[in-house]
Order: C-alpha cells, then sequence, then structure tokens
C-alpha cells in the first residue's frame, strides 16, 4: 500500500454558509405549533365546507320536497277547477235539452207552430 | 365502590349484563339479516303508496256537439264515527243529515252507530246536496271523489246510448259496443308519501300516466231525436200501444240520426228500470212488416221489368195462389188498377199478381239484397237478423204472402234501410251510428259503407215517384207535409200467434216514408206494435211521421219544394 494512499481521507471541511439577515431562527416547539394551526384550520375547513355543502344539499332537498306539496296542491286545486268545470258543462247540456226546453215552454203557455212560413230569397245578380 | 362487593355478586352481575348483551346482540343481529326483509317491507308499505290512476271515460256527443253522456266526479260522503262524538253528537249529526241524504235519522245514526271505523253514507252525491252537508260543518266527515256517468238529456237517447253499471262498464247501445274504446287505460301511480299522506317529490316516484278513454261523436240529432222520442212516447200512450219504435236514418250515407224505443227507460237509474224496457225494439225486436213490404216487392218487380208504374191488372178484392185465398183489406175490390195504384190502396191482391209475376226465386234473392233476413252491421250491439226463410222452404202461398210483407220478418232498422236505398237511388248503406272518435291523436271519421246495389236508379227513381203518388193521392195521405214532397207506404200487419197462425183484431201498425220524395234527407220509420185503434194505428204512425218530420226538416233548413 502507498503511503498516501494509507492517509486516512481528511475529514470534509464544514461549510459555513452566512446566515441571510433578517431571517429569525425557529425552534422546534413553533414549527409543531403551526403545524398543528395549519392541521386545524384545515380540518375546520374541510368540515365548515362539508357542513355548508350538507346544508345546501338539505336545502335543496327541503325545496323540491316544499315545492312537490305546491304541486300536489296546485293539482288539486286544478282538480277540483276540472270537476267543476265538468259539472258546468252537464248543467249546461241539461238546461239546453231540447226536451226541457219544451216541458218550460209549455208551463209558460206557448205552443208548438203549426206551420213556418219560409221566404224564398230571389238570387241577387251583380250588376256590371 | 366495589371493595364492599363481593367478587362472588360482581361475577354475577357481569354474567347477567354479559347474557343480556349477547340476547341484545343476537336479537340485533336476526333483525340485520334474517328478518331484515320483513322490516324493510313494513316501512316499506307505511311510506310508499302504489295508486290506480283512473282513466276519463270518453264522452259521448250528438252530430253537433251536444254533450249525451260524460263522466264527472261526484263527491261520496264519509263518516268517521269516533270523530264526530258521542251518542248525542251522532244522533244529533243524523238528525243533520237526514234530510239531505233522503232518509230518517234513525237510518242515518243505525249506519253511525254501527260500530265502523270508517263508512259512508251515501255515494256520489248531487254537487248540490254535497255543498249543503260541507256548510253543515260536522266534524267527522269527509268527501271522496268518484266517477258517475251523466245523461244530460235524461231519457231521451237512452237505447241509442246504453248505460254504465256500477262496475263501469257499458252496456248495451253504443256504451256498451264501444266500451274498450270509451273506458280507455288506467295508469299506475308509485310514491312515497310523507305522515299526513302527501306525495314526497324528493322519494321514489314511478308514474305510468292513464290514457283517457276516447270522445265519440256520434251521427244522432239530439233535435230529431228528442222529436222522434216525444212523438213515439205519445203515440203509444195515445193508442196504449204494448210497444213502439222510431228510425230515423240518412239515405245518403246510412247515418242514423234517431233511434227511439218505447217503453224507454233513464240510463241513470237502470236498477228501476222495467226490464222490458232496456231492449231497443228498433234493432232487437222483429215483427211481420206487412204493406211496406210492398214497396220492396214492386221494386223488384220492375227491376226486372216484369212490371211497369202503368201495368194493369183486375182487383177483385182477393187473389188465389197456392189454393188459398188472400183478401183486400177489408175486403175492398179496385177493379182495373194500375201497379202505382196497388200502392195507393195498398192492395194486397195487387201484390200478389206482382209477386207471381216476378216469381220465388227472384223475390227472394231481392229481399236478401236488400238486406232482409240479415243483421244490418250496424255498430250497436244485439241486433236481431230477422227471417228470410230458403225459397226451398216456401209453400206456394208464400210467394202471394210475402209480397204483402206477411210470413217474413225484420227490424224497423232493416226497413228503413231498405227504404233508404228506394230513396238514394239504389245504394243499401250499413248503417252507423258513431261519425267520429277523437282521441290523443285527432280525430277519425267513419266512412260509410255502400254494401250492394239492390236495384237500379231508374228503378229507385220510379218507386219514389209511386211512393209520392201514394201519400199524394192514396192511402198514407196522412202523411202529407205541407210545402214538401213526401214519399211512403203504411203497413197493417197482422203478429203470428204461438200456434203458427195469426191473432185476431191485434195488429202492428208501421208506416215507412221519406222526404223531400226529390232529394231525400231523411227516411223515418214507426212502427207501432197493438194499437188499440187495430187497423187505423197507421193513422196515428203517419201523424208521428210528419211530426218529426217537420221538426227534421226545420233542423236542417230544408227549403220546401212544394212552397
Amino acid at each position: 500500500m502507498i503511503a498516501s494512499q494509507a492517509v486516512r481521507a481528511a475529514a470534509p471541511r464544514r461549510v459555513v454558509h452566512p446566515r441571510p439577515r433578517h431571517t429569525p431562527r425557529v425552534s422546534r416547539p413553533a414549527a409543531r405549533t403551526a403545524f398543528e394551526v395549519r392541521t386545524f384550520v384545515g380540518v375546520s375547513a374541510a368540515i365548515a365546507v362539508a357542513f355548508l355543502l350538507a346544508m345546501l344539499y338539505l336545502a335543496q332537498t327541503t325545496a323540491v320536497a316544499t315545492l312537490g306539496y305546491q304541486a300536489q296542491h296546485l293539482q288539486q286545486v286544478r282538480d277540483e277547477l276540472r270537476r267543476q268545470n265538468a259539472l258546468l258543462e252537464v248543467e249546461a247540456a241539461r238546461l239546453d235539452a231540447p226536451a226541457r226546453i219544451e216541458t218550460e215552454a209549455a208551463k209558460i203557455g206557448l205552443v208548438r207552430a203549426a206551420q213556418i212560413p219560409v221566404v224564398q230569397l230571389e238570387p241577387i245578380t251583380a250588376k256590371r | 365502590m366495589t371493595e364492599n362487593v363481593s367478587p362472588r355478586r360482581l361475577r354475577v352481575i357481569f354474567a347477567v349484563f354479559a347474557c343480556a348483551t349477547l340476547v341484545l346482540s343476537l336479537r340485533v343481529g336476526y333483525w340485520q339479516t334474517v328478518g331484515r326483509a320483513a322490516l324493510l317491507e313494513g316501512a316499506t308499505d307505511q311510506v310508499r303508496s302504489d295508486l290506480v290512476l283512473t282513466a276519463q271515460r270518453g264522452a259521448i256527443r250528438d252530430r253537433g256537439g251536444a254533450l249525451l253522456a260524460t263522466t264527472v266526479p261526484l263527491r261520496s260522503l264519509y263518516a268517521i264515527p269516533k270523530r264526530i262524538g258521542d251518542r248525542n253528537a251522532l244522533a244529533a249529526a243524523a238528525a243533520k243529515l237526514a234530510p239531505f241524504l233522503g232518509t230518517t235519522s234513525d237510518a242515518v245514526l243505525g249506519a253511525l252507530d254501527s260500530g265502523a271505523e270508517w263508512l259512508y253514507l251515501r255515494r256520489r252525491l248531487p254537487e248540490e246536496t254535497a255543498k249543503a252537508i260541507e256548510a253543515l260543518g260536522i266534524a267527522g266527515l269527509g268527501f271522496e271523489t268518484e266517477p258517475k256517468r251523466l245523461y244530460p238529456n235524461d231519457t231521451v237517447g237512452a237505447h241509442v246510448l246504453g248505460f254504465v253499471n256500477d262496475d263501469g262498464v257499458g252496456q248495451y247501445g253504443v256504451e256498451g259496443a264501444y266500451d274498450a274504446v270509451l273506458r280507455g287505460t288506467p295508469g299506475r301511480l308509485l310514491v312515497e308519501r310523507d305522515p299526513k299522506d302527501r306525495d314526497l317529490a324528493v322519494g321514489l316516484r314511478t308514474a305510468r300516466p292513464p290514457v283517457d278513454g276516447t270522445d265519440l261523436t256520434l251521427t244522432i240529432d239530439l233535435v230529431v231525436q228528442n222529436a222522434a222520442e216525444r212523438e213515439l212516447r205519445a203515440a203509444c200512450e195515445k193508442e196504449r200501444c204494448a210497444s213502439g219504435s222510431v228510425v230515423i236514418l240518412d239515405p245518403r250515407d246510412g247515418a242514423i240520426r234517431a233511434l227511439a224505443s218505447w217503453p224507454a227507460y233513464d240510463p241513470a237509474a237502470v236498477a228501476k228500470a222495467d226490464p222490458r224496457a232496456l231492449q231497443d225494439r228498433a234493432i232487437s225486436w222483429t215483427y211481420e212488416p206487412g204493406s211496406t213490404m210492398k214497396a220492396i216487392t214492386i221494386a223488384a218487380a220492375i227491376d226486372q221489368h216484369v212490371v211497369a208504374p202503368n201495368t194493369t191488372y183486375e182487383d177483385k178484392g182477393y187473389a188465389v195462389i197456392g189454393g188459398r185465398v188472400l183478401h183486400n183489406a177489408l175486403g175492398k175490390a179496385y177493379g182495373t188498377s194500375t201497379v202505382t195504384q196497388i200502392l195507393e190502396h195498398s192492395a194486397n191482391a195487387g201484390a200478389v199478381f206482382v209477386g207471381q209475376k216476378l216469381g220465388a226465386e227472384r223475390l227472394h234473392a231481392y229481399l236478401e239484397a236488400f238486406g232482409f233476413g240479415a243483421p244490418t252491421g250496424i255498430d250497436l250491439a244485439a241486433e236481431a237478423s230477422g227471417d228470410v226463410r230458403p225459397v226451398a222452404e216456401w209453400y206456394p202461398v208464400d210467394l202471394g204472402t210475402i209480397s204483402f210483407g206477411q210470413g217474413i220478418a225484420a227490424t224497423p232498422l232493416q226497413l228503413a234501410a231498405a227504404y233508404a236505398a228506394i230513396a238514394n237511388g239504389g245504394t243499401l248503406y250499413r248503417p252507423y251510428v258513431v261519425a267520429a272518435r277523437r282521441d290523443a291523436d285527432g280525430e277519425h271519421r267513419t266512412a260509410p259503407v255502400a254494401v250492394r246495389r239492390p236495384i237500379a236508379p231508374e228503378t229507385a227513381a220510379t218507386l219514389r215517384m209511386m211512393l209520392t203518388s201514394t201519400v199524394d193521392n192514396g192511402i198514407a195521405n196522412g202523411a202529407q207535409i205541407k210545402g214538401y214532397s213526401v214519399a211512403g207506404k203504411t203497413g197493417t200487419a197482422q203478429i203470428p200467434s204461438d200456434d203458427g197462425r195469426y191473432l185476431d183484431d191485434a195488429y202492428v201498425s208501421s208506416f215507412a216514408g221519406f222526404a223531400p220524395a226529390n232529394d231525400p234527407r231523411f227516411v223515418a220509420v214507426i212502427v207501432l206494435e197493438r194499437p188499440q185503434s187495430r187497423l187505423f194505428g197507421t193513422v196515428t204512425a203517419m201523424s208521428a211521421f210528419r211530426n218529426i218530420a217537420q221538426d227534421a226538416l226545420r233542423g236542417e233548413r230544408v227549403q220546401p219544394d212544394r212552397p
């Protein structure tokens, strides 16, 4: 072995970088606290977002259900109006019935016309 | 704390709680696994509602759009007796309700006190009655809507319309024949409901909407139908007939304008109707037409050129055929007469003369060509076919009797269709009642069906002239209408008895005619069974024709052709 090879490698030179100015030295306990704060804020934000989303979903579901109730109520109103309309149509048909009109006419002393004169109209000739 | 408790006691308490926990765990495990399905089904049943959505039955209208039949939801009154109150409250409620329900307060109280938790007090109330009961404000009462078929014209058109039974199935008439079209297809609604029985929009919801029934427009004219029923009722009451019928149709296409039968019934109160009244005698009842058939016999003979309107014969008041003597009505003899005068006098001997000229084979062929012996095919149920025996079964005398309308059976509708062929120039149309159907796809009109041409147009024109002369100069002059030409023929037919002979002194009187004769707008057949005036029942029939015709012509705005 060459003597030079037997020489132990020199210890690495420690390079000391000058500390930049205005950079405070941070200790280990403070870093942990910051991490915890960030974690807490993040989790709280996540919970808050989840809560808001849940509230939003609940609000929409409630709104849909409420609108559903309103729609059902309106359908009932519509159905009742249609029913009343149908009843009125039946009543109108009943009042228009020829048999009823004849009966009512007889009650007030009207009689059927024995003959109804028909007037024949001459065709009108267009003048030039 | 436990230092004073003996270890043994602690072990016992621990064992008890351990056992209880084990049991509860097993129970929970059971309901989570084995019993899960039952729990789930029970929970689902509580919230889910599977409803059948009723389809609206189609409405029926006349040709002018007048409403003849429709379905309307009416309110049915129910009661929950516990919510009304104690017995005094029930009695008070019964006393208030009884006048509106048309019954005694004891009957209402009996129903309320029957022990039922929920019961109907009256179903399908008239709307005014329902409003009046609602105004009473009695707790424990409520209303549910149920469909009710309503007929605004009461008994008018009852036979042609038919009715709907308690199960919602159409019976007789148009309601029966078109039930599958009118009833529609029910739908289904599967929905979750909240505790207040309201639909949840966010939950399960599957719906198949109902398909409402098809609306029908009939060929019936309500004004003409009313006139037909009015005159038929008056004629039958005057003559104290056993029954009667009227058929009015448009000869141009076979459209039925009126179909009346007497006795009549109210389609909204069928349970109270006389069963005899349910039969539509215009299409389901057969009779021997009598002298109205002479026009058919003569039409056949003229079409075959074996006779002409002016062909003469010697009328001695009777004719001999097949060894039998067939007499004119009242035994009258008319001397030298023309074929036209056979109709004017309604001479049986003349009809036999024409029948003999024509021959049995050809007469039978023309009867079938005019539609006798087979259903017309009208779109109504329960149509009778009538009876025309095969020629091979005719006795020699049958040629004579059938020539003047005895020995065959026909319905009033068949006779009307045959006369319509004469009126329109020789075409036999299939009568029909439904003019159009209206559904979601729009309106679908019925096309008239020309079945065949039994006679040539010239023959038809000749018969119109001869039948007009019958009214102007002959036995049918009671059917004359001032200002209009009328063509027609009376009929007085004997009624066969069960022993194959004819009843003494019992007849069917009829009149078949059309107007205006020059351009017929309608054909009418009036039939009266067993009129009290017997041989003179045709006078009443002609009077009914005249009154109906005036309304029909007036309603159609037909100009007089003899001003």
